[in-house]
């Protein structure tokens, strides 16, 4: 159907159309994949035609394939056809009055310097091609086409990632010199991109042939069993990485782990007992004044204890807090207590900030000088020290929502997210184990919070905003649902990643909505899921064959 | 003394009466059941009953002991067990999670897999469906887990809400024959049904409840035969 692809190639001209009208394709120009080749913006306009090349000639259509390649071909182009316009436009007129980001520079990228006629030519010719190229990778064999989709992907992240990468390179000798064929000072090398592509494809290949071998003879335990050392081989790579990195990556690294830790408590809340809670930045803000109240070095501190003193503290009023906020919540279900809560957490920051709290707490000025905790005669003054802090935090989080999930209360969480009414019937103490949910969600909060102080030193009213909150939910979300591998998962890709890509600091949040909705669409569960999880957002499939027949009427979802 | 005894109790909506007035005895080992039209209040004694709602007047007393001011929880914690309308399983846990949690209050482990094992001996379906979520069951065998997870507490008496509640006419038939089944093990059944002639049928014991007032008891044979519970609800 050729009215279908140049539709299909259309809409994903307009995804770059609106990319550069934003000013995202621009940016995106800015940094180089393979030096003085192809950048950022320009790899992303490429994926879109490849796109379009993709979803145009499915391999069930009723085509024969040379047509489908046709229909790839088609969609391509009309791919490019909206940004071809856009140029076009440009040229006539002077829309950078209106939006700012259609420059000059923009116009140079989109006609790769060859000027009006043959710029647009170029671009619709490249389209073409990048259609073409999905139509053929969608009619390639699945293994190859998965080489070639691993070697790309590892060239775009050697690419992307080449400032860091080189930072962990910067040694005389052997590895440098292997440094300096991969990478020029700015970017990847074209023959460091090839090599990378082509180890990628192979390793990949042999990979994915090994493991089909494997994978027909190995029961679910064994399967299950591989799961676990891969995660653990993750988590141990997470663990040594810092150290060899150095302190940039350990600074990122040392908030990542933080978001691990409250992204865990968080999903014991929401996970396991299924409160949606959005007042959690709350406890965080308890623990973090807590613990500058208790050691630090300016007028307002009650107290100087040593760290491992006044964390326990911190915890414990962060429990408190809990079950405090708890109580009046308690008969609220669903969005409505995500509101409320919400409302609570904006309250303590506005307390804070208030003229009657300000003597105590410092008001917007916040509370300074913090020292750093020390272990024996060693400070834990680096970024790279204060991360494994975390780790070791987030490990007995880890553990602690491990064991909870199949123990009582776990059990009993899990019996009121699904029907209150019933798990109180059944004998399940209601009061008692949403404030067990609270009090220990908000005890790992104070942790996090109490990491935190010392972590910058410093607490202000305004890092503790309804965003933390907010972040730390839609980390679990992508991460998946009530997996401890998912949270870790999630808050590498929600924290760390935007705080490698610094420069496109400002799209953040643009990114942000955009990658949660298209989780959303292809992977509700996320994206290490639970077990749990996986069953109950693809176990009907099965079910429902198995059901065939079983009873007339079917069951009626309440 | 009846196991459960019921002493003019009045409940409240906010300001609308739903029960104005409700008196009953359920002795022990019998299948007593409690028939009515849409709104007469029949879940809402249930719900009283089990401590979900509290009456603003009136007593309650199970075994002798009166129910005011305990919780749900504590409730079931004494045998007294609800299986709520509409099959309200634990639809994100797998069946096998959901027996277990109707054990929640026990902690007798060897007792609560013997438990288990009898379960699955009453209904060998959710033998093959241990595995599954719950809510990927068909509506008979969601009823089945509901009622399983309810004798895994081990009650003395099971208050059942409507158990036949949009099933296919052959599934309720062995629905009632479960019931009686489980009131020949010693458990005491209060059933509440929109399906008069079946509940009335295997109940030893009938009241008719119409907008929040008893207007009729007896044994249950003998209300099927009579006049009005004929033209009201059995046509």
């Amino acid at each position: 159907m050729i009215r279908t692809a140049i539709v299909r190639g259309l809409l994903f001209g307009a995804v770059g159309l609106h990319l550069a009208v934003v000013g995202v394709l621009l940016m995106l120009h800015q940094r180089w994949i393979i030096i003085d080749t192809i950048s950022l913006g320009q790899a992303v306009l490429v994926l879109l035609a490849i796109g379009a090349g993709v979803m145009a000639a499915p391999t069930n259509a009723p085509e024969a394939p040379p047509a489908r390649l046709l229909f790839g071909l088609i969609a391509g182009a009309a791919a490019s056809l909206p940004l071809a316009a856009l140029m076009v436009a440009m040229d006539l007129v002077r829309l950078q009055a209106v939006f700012i980001a259609l420059s000059h520079d923009l116009f140079e990228m989109l006609s790769f310097d060859l000027g009006d006629f043959l710029g647009v030519l170029a671009l619709i010719g490249g389209g073409a091609v990048g259609g073409l190229a999905g139509a053929v990778l969608q009619h390639t064999p699945p293994g190859i086409r998965r080489a070639v989709i691993a070697g790309a992907a590892a060239v775009v992240v050697a690419g992307v990632f080449q400032e860091l990468i080189q930072l962990m390179l910067q040694f005389e000798g052997l590895i440098g010199d292997i440094r300096d064929f991969f990478y020029t000072w700015e970017g990847l090398s074209p023959q460091g991109a090839a090599v990378v592509f082509a180890i990628t494809a192979i390793v990949s290949q042999v990979r994915s042939a090994a493991s089909r071998r494997n994978q027909a003879a190995l029961t679910d335990q064994q399967r299950q069993r591989q799961r676990m050392i891969r995660a653990l081989l993750c988590l141990a790579g997470l663990a040594v990485l810092p150290a060899l990195a150095g302190s940039y990556i350990g600074q990122v690294l040392m908030l990542v782990g933080l978001f691990i830790l409250m992204g865990m408590c968080l999903n014991l809340d929401v996970g396991l007992a299924g409160l949606l809670d959005l007042g959690f930045v709350a406890f965080f803000a308890v623990g973090a004044y807590a613990t500058a109240l208790l050691t630090a070095d300016n007028p307002h501190a009650l107290l100087h204890l040593s760290y491992w003193a006044a964390m326990p503290i911190a915890v414990l009023l962060s429990i408190c807090m809990g079950v405090i906020f708890g109580i009046p919540v308690l008969g609220v279900r669903g969005d409505y207590l995500a509101v409320a809560t919400m409302g609570l957490g904006e309250i303590v920051r506005v307390i804070v900030l208030s003229d009657f709290a300000s003597p105590l707490l410092g008001g917007a000025q916040g509370l300074l000088q913090i020292p750093k905790p020390a272990l024996g005669g060693f400070t834990l003054g680096s970024p790279v020290s204060l991360f494994y802090l975390t780790l070791v935090a987030s490990g007995v989080a880890a553990f602690v929502a491990w064991r909870l999930e199949n123990s009582r209360l776990g059990r009993a969480w899990m019996a009121l997210r699904d029907d209150e009414d019933v798990a109180q019937a059944l004998g399940i103490n209601l009061i008692r184990s949403k404030l067990m949910a609270y009090g220990l969600g908000a005890a790992f909060a104070g942790l996090a919070g109490s990491i935190f102080a010392v972590m910058l030193g410093s607490v202000y009213p305004s890092s503790f905003q309804l965003l933390i909150s907010i972040n730390v939910l839609a980390l679990i979300i992508v991460g998946g649902m009530g997996s401890l591998p998912g949270v870790a998962l999630g808050s590498i890709a929600l924290i760390g990643l935007p705080e490698l890509l610094r420069e496109f600091g400002e799209y953040r949040y643009l990114f942000y909505g955009a990658v949660l909705i298209i989780m959303m669409r292809l992977r509700p569960e996320g994206l290490w899921p639970s077990e749990a999880r996986r069953r109950e957002l693809h176990g009907s499939d099965e079910s429902l064959a198995l059901d065939a027949g079983s009873d007339l009427l079917p069951a009626q979802r309440t | 003394m009846a196991l459960l005894e019921i002493d003019d109790i009045h409940v409240f909506y906010d300001n609308i009466q739903a029960l104005k007035g409700i008196s009953l005895d359920v002795e022990a080992n019998r299948i007593v059941t409690l028939v009515g039209g849409n709104g007469a209040g029949k879940s809402t004694t249930l719900r009283a009953i089990s401590g979900l709602l509290h009456p603003r007047q009136g007593a309650i007393r199970y075994d002798g002991r009166p129910l005011a001011g305990l919780g749900a929880h504590d409730i079931a914690a004494m045998g007294l067990v609800h299986v709520p309308e509409g099959r309200r399983i634990f639809g994100r846990l797998t069946v096998d999670e959901n027996l277990l949690m109707g054990a929640f209050t026990r902690r007798d482990r060897k007792a609560i897999a013997e438990d288990k094992e009898r379960m699955m001996t009453l209904f060998p379906r959710l033998r093959e469906r241990l595995r599954q979520v719950a809510g990927t069951l068909s509506g008979g065998e969601q009823q089945m887990v509901a009622t399983a997870r309810a004798m895994m507490a081990r009650p003395r008496l099971l208050l059942m809400d409507e158990p036949s509640m949009g099933l296919a006419p052959m599934v309720v038939e062995q629905v009632f024959e479960t019931i009686q089944a489980i009131n020949a093990q010693g458990v005491t059944i209060l059933l509440v049904e929109q399906n008069a002639l079946m509940a009335l049928t295997i109940a030893d014991q009938g009241y008719v409840l119409e907008s929040g007032e008893i207007v009729l008891s007896g044994p249950g044979r003998d209300l099927i035969d009579d006049e009005r519970v004929r033209q009201a609800y059995l046509g």
